[in-house]
């Protein structure tokens, strides 16, 4: 009789002792670069003094917020857009996730890059677009409408609550919910659909008793992701919803912000609701994953990643996608296009209604070429700092071996449930507190750090549903195998999450090029990015401009995307022509 | 007799007018040189394309000297240097701010010194240049706050192809029904913008209870975004636009579209203000030789002339060429104005409006 001998208990001390080092590091990270400006804000709300004056401290800013009557009204409009949006999103982006990933529909990575794209097309040119198409005097759509014979009137109008919902279902929401889901979907080992269909389960009963509960985790936090995103927002709204009188939260916090001094404590009162709601939907996140490991499909036992035969089918669902793409996408950016190209946007009926003039200025501006760099620099800087700190903070909370998880998953989530701009404030006031002010305040190192700070919710969450669907045997058969955690870590465990961290650092860079409100207050001459650029065209009304610019910075997005995902689908196992059983990984 | 006078006072005179003629040069040339060393000047104001374009070219190329414009929001702007300022850190030289973050910002916080020491170029200091005399210091102590633009405000812009300017005699004119849901305006309880600025005036001329049936009763069309008003107004979509200015019209009136100021309403007052910008000096400035070249540069004719032909605005001066400009936004002595940035306004005035507008578009 052979004897089993157990490993000696010393290997996996230190193991867990290089896990807490690591969860102590983390939360010390987090709670200066996130907890502390946040801290600093809520504190500030306190002060009813005047800018510059010493702190007088009291509860009349909570009280003028709240006491206001639109706040509560305007709370509940951005609850129904929120709540409205969310369902039609989350139910499209799965299916079209599970139709790339997981099916033989034809041109499934092609319609993922095209969400890719879409994604990162800039929202107010986007939404002048949809103006452009829907609006009821003007639009495009409906001036064509009128010729139909039943139609007596315009039949779209983008001021409305449902215009409101569908220029959001076309600027950004399924797209990246797409983006996040496919990489998922597609590391997800066919063995349990595989033995669901050998018991007699058909397509749909298998997409809902196995798929769709095995990636609960991920629908779940991007649900949550999706829901705080729409309470937030607001610039769509302040164009489209302003002229039909529909306010939203955010709109009430951007007043407060607007004002004259602004009034900060009033706009962080109102933003307290977010940490809130914040509170109770981790609570019950946590609450449904805690102690279960029925998320994890890649093991060491066997790994596939089979497709399902869609039949006609395939042919049927790629229509299905294209013509939604065709509408959502395409419609828009063709008149985005033609509007960069116009000597004033939306304007057929003026003489020599085309010119190149806005993109000549535009890359004849002497702003141009720095901002160009910084952007370079930063996006680039952000991919990789992304990458880096969130997959470790993704490992650390799928391990289940922390002693504060609810604390650091809390943390991730806090850059998106504080409005950007008070987010910004903080971490201004973080960076000139500290000794390397000179290395963060006004450079792009600094601008870069503040990205990639407010990109933690969607590459934690990210990180952690990818770890979390790796089986606990393959780090096991690592160690016992004698490999260190750092070997275990970068040979088997990273390359298993690497899609996910490809699609990481693509979204991080993309985030980067784009983001508005966290560079606003950190960017200096020497540093100012591409999108500040953007801001200060779109505010003093050059939209043709600023339309054309926005392009660009979709073009440059979209080489990096080209590369990043040839990068990426090498590093994510069978194409489609091998996408055959095989054995272990 | 007067021609030997005159030559008599030009033989006194000249040797005086010589050494004070020197000693600006001096001065001058002195803060030239150490401001090149400096290098640059940092300059905080409203995102504003005529800087971008014209004048920080000019500016550089005329003096060798950078400017660093940081172009934003006046109230994220003023927010972050606060927060620098509270850290030690003086990092801004001068300020092109509207009077809303001037008065009730900068002046008070004490974030600007006395701009009026900086002031030595003749053209700046030559009293004959300015329309009042002297350059125009709008503060208490008239030493901090330059004023560089005077202008008539428009009471509001019409679509003359929809209505006709003369249906707009009265301000009881625009309470007809016929108007309603026909009139566009900037969201007049936005404190900060220019729209809302407008709405305090309405109020202040005409009461809170007018100004309700005007943006409650008659239904206006809000928007923050000026562009879009504008267009609005172009397509005849909302043919009468409470917030629209002509600057943002220009290329659409060149192209035939009937878009006309109404200056003429009876009933209210014609407003006049310092927009775009008031000049101050930052407190601490770090490059203060830089700055005064910048401020001496950018209160002379060149400049002024690039803004009022750009912005269609008149200045303050008397150099500068208004043959381009519409007679009416030029002030005419006589004329019973309000002034947007009288001191009593801006100190109690404008607050308690505001307090009255609030009250009065409750009930949206």
């Amino acid at each position: 009789m052979s004897t089993i001998t157990a490993p000696p208990l010393a290997s996996s001390w230190p193991r867990l002792r290089g896990v807490r080092v690591a969860e102590v590091f983390v939360l010390l990270f987090f709670c200066l670069v996130m907890a502390l400006p946040i801290t600093f804000m809520l504190a500030g709300s306190f002060n009813t003094a005047a800018p510059g004056q010493p702190w007088s401290w009291g509860v009349e800013n909570w009280v003028r917020a709240f006491s206001d009557p639109q706040t509560l009204s305007s709370l509940w409009m951005s609850f129904l857009f929120s709540v409205v949006r969310l369902i039609p999103s989350l139910t499209l982006s799965v299916i079209v996730a599970w139709l790339i990933a997981r099916t033989d529909m034809p041109g499934g990575n092609a319609i993922e890059f095209l969400c890719w794209f879409a994604y990162f097309v800039p929202d107010f040119p986007l939404t002048l677009a949809w103006i452009l198409l829907l609006d009821p005097h003007f639009g495009f759509l409906n001036t064509a409408a009128k010729y139909l014979p039943f139609v007596d009137g315009p039949i779209f109008n983008p001021y409305s609550f449902w215009g409101i919902v569908w220029v959001h279902l076309g600027t950004g929401g399924i797209w990246l919910n797409v983006m996040l889901l496919t990489p998922v979907f597609r590391r997800l080992g066919a063995s349990l659909e595989e033995a669901a269909r050998v018991s007699g389960a058909n397509t749909f009963t298998t997409l809902w008793r196995i798929t769709f509960p095995v990636l609960s985790p991920m629908i779940l936090a991007i649900a949550v992701l999706s829901f705080i995103k729409g309470l937030e927002s607001f610039n769509t709204e302040l164009l489209l919803g302003l002229p039909a009188r529909i306010y939203v939260y955010g709109t009430r916090i951007y007043d407060y912000l607007r004002q004259e001094p602004p009034a900060y404590g009033e706009a962080t009162a109102l933003g307290s609701v977010f940490l809130l709601v914040l509170f109770v939907l981790a609570f019950f996140y946590r609450s449904y994953l805690q102690g279960k490991k029925k998320f994890t499909v890649v093991t060491g036992s066997g790994y596939s990643t089979l497709r399902v035969k869609l039949g006609k089918w395939r042919y049927i669902a790629l229509g299905g996608i294209v013509a939604w793409f065709l509408i959502m996408m395409v419609l828009p950016l063709v008149f985005l296009i033609i509007g960069s190209f116009m000597r004033r946007y939306g304007f057929f009926n003026i003489s020599s209604p085309f010119t190149l003039a806005h993109w000549q200025n535009l890359l004849g501006d002497p702003l141009f070429i720095g901002s160009l760099k910084n952007s370079l620099v930063i996006a680039s800087t952000t991919a990789i700092l992304g990458i880096l700190i969130y997959s470790i903070v993704g490992y650390l909370l799928a391990s289940r071996k922390l002693v504060a998880p609810a604390a650091l998953e809390f943390f991730c989530w806090l850059p998106w449930v504080v409005p950007g701009i008070l987010m910004s404030l903080g971490l201004l006031w973080i960076f000139l507190a500290t000794p390397l002010r000179g290395i963060l305040y006004g450079t792009v190192w600094g601008i870069a750090l503040a990205l990639t700070i407010n990109d933690s919710p969607v590459s934690t969450q990210a990180f952690k549903s990818g770890f979390m669907q790796l089986g606990p045997d393959l780090e096991e058969s690592a160690r016992v195998s004698g490999a260190s955690w750092s070997y275990t870590y970068l040979r088997i465990l990273l390359p298993l999450v690497a899609p996910i961290a490809v699609t990481v650092g693509m979204l991080n860079f993309g985030s980067a090029l784009t983001s508005i409100s966290t560079p606003v207050l950190l960017y200096s001459a020497e540093s100012r990015p591409l999108s500040i650029l953007l801001l200060e065209y779109s505010f003093t009304g050059e939209i043709e401009r600023a339309a054309a610019l926005g392009l660009l910075i979709t073009g440059i997005i979209c080489v990096m995307m080209l590369i990043g995902r040839r990068f990426g689908l090498r590093l994510t196992g069978p194409s489609r022509e091998e996408a055959k059983p095989r054995g272990a990984v | 007799m007067k021609t030997i006078l005159a030559l008599l006072m030009s033989i006194v005179c000249a040797p005086v007018a010589c050494a004070q003629s020197s000693d600006w040069q001096k001065q001058w040339d002195e803060t030239l040189t150490a401001a090149k060393k400096e290098g640059k000047v940092v300059v905080v104001g409203s995102p504003d394309p005529v800087m971008r374009n014209e004048i920080i070219p000019r500016f550089t190329r005329q003096f060798g000297i950078q400017v660093e414009f940081l172009a934003g929001r006046s109230s994220q702007t003023l927010g972050r240097i606060r927060i620098e300022r509270s850290s030690g850190l003086y990092l801004i030289d001068v300020y092109m701010a509207g009077a809303g973050s001037t008065f009730y910002s900068l002046h008070p916080e004490k974030m600007i010194d006395p701009l009026k020491p900086l002031l030595i170029h003749p053209e700046v200091t030559d009293a004959a240049k300015w329309k009042r005399g002297k350059p125009w210091f709008a503060d208490a102590e008239e030493q901090y706050v330059l004023v560089l633009f005077s202008s008539v405000e428009s009471l509001l812009m019409v679509n003359a192809d929809y209505v006709k300017p003369s249906e707009i005699r009265s301000a009881m004119d625009l309470l007809k029904p016929k108007w309603k849901e026909k009139i566009s305006a900037e969201d007049p309880k936005t404190d900060s913008s220019s729209g809302a600025g407008m709405a305090l005036h309405w109020l202040n001329e005409l009461g809170p209870d007018y100004v309700r049936k005007l943006y409650v009763d008659q239904k206006p069309t809000l928007s923050k975004d000026r562009r879009q008003l504008i267009d609005w107004l172009a397509r005849g979509n909302y043919p009468i636009c409470l917030s629209c200015k002509i600057e943002g019209a220009n290329e659409l009136t060149k192209e035939g579209f009937k878009l006309q100021e109404v200056f003429d309403i009876e009933g209210i007052r014609n407003r006049v203000t310092a927009s775009p910008f008031l000049l101050t000096y930052a407190n601490k400035a770090p490059h203060p030789n830089a700055a005064r070249v910048f401020v001496n540069w950018l209160a002379g004719k060149e400049a002024l002339e690039i803004y009022s032909r750009e912005n269609r605005t008149a200045t303050m001066r008397t150099d500068v060429d208004e043959s381009f400009l519409d007679p009416r936004v030029i002030p005419k002595p006589g004329v019973s104005y309000f002034e947007a940035i009288d001191a009593k306004w801006i100190a109690n005035g404008r607050l308690e409006a505001a307090e009255k507008m609030k009250e009065a578009l409750a009930t949206r």
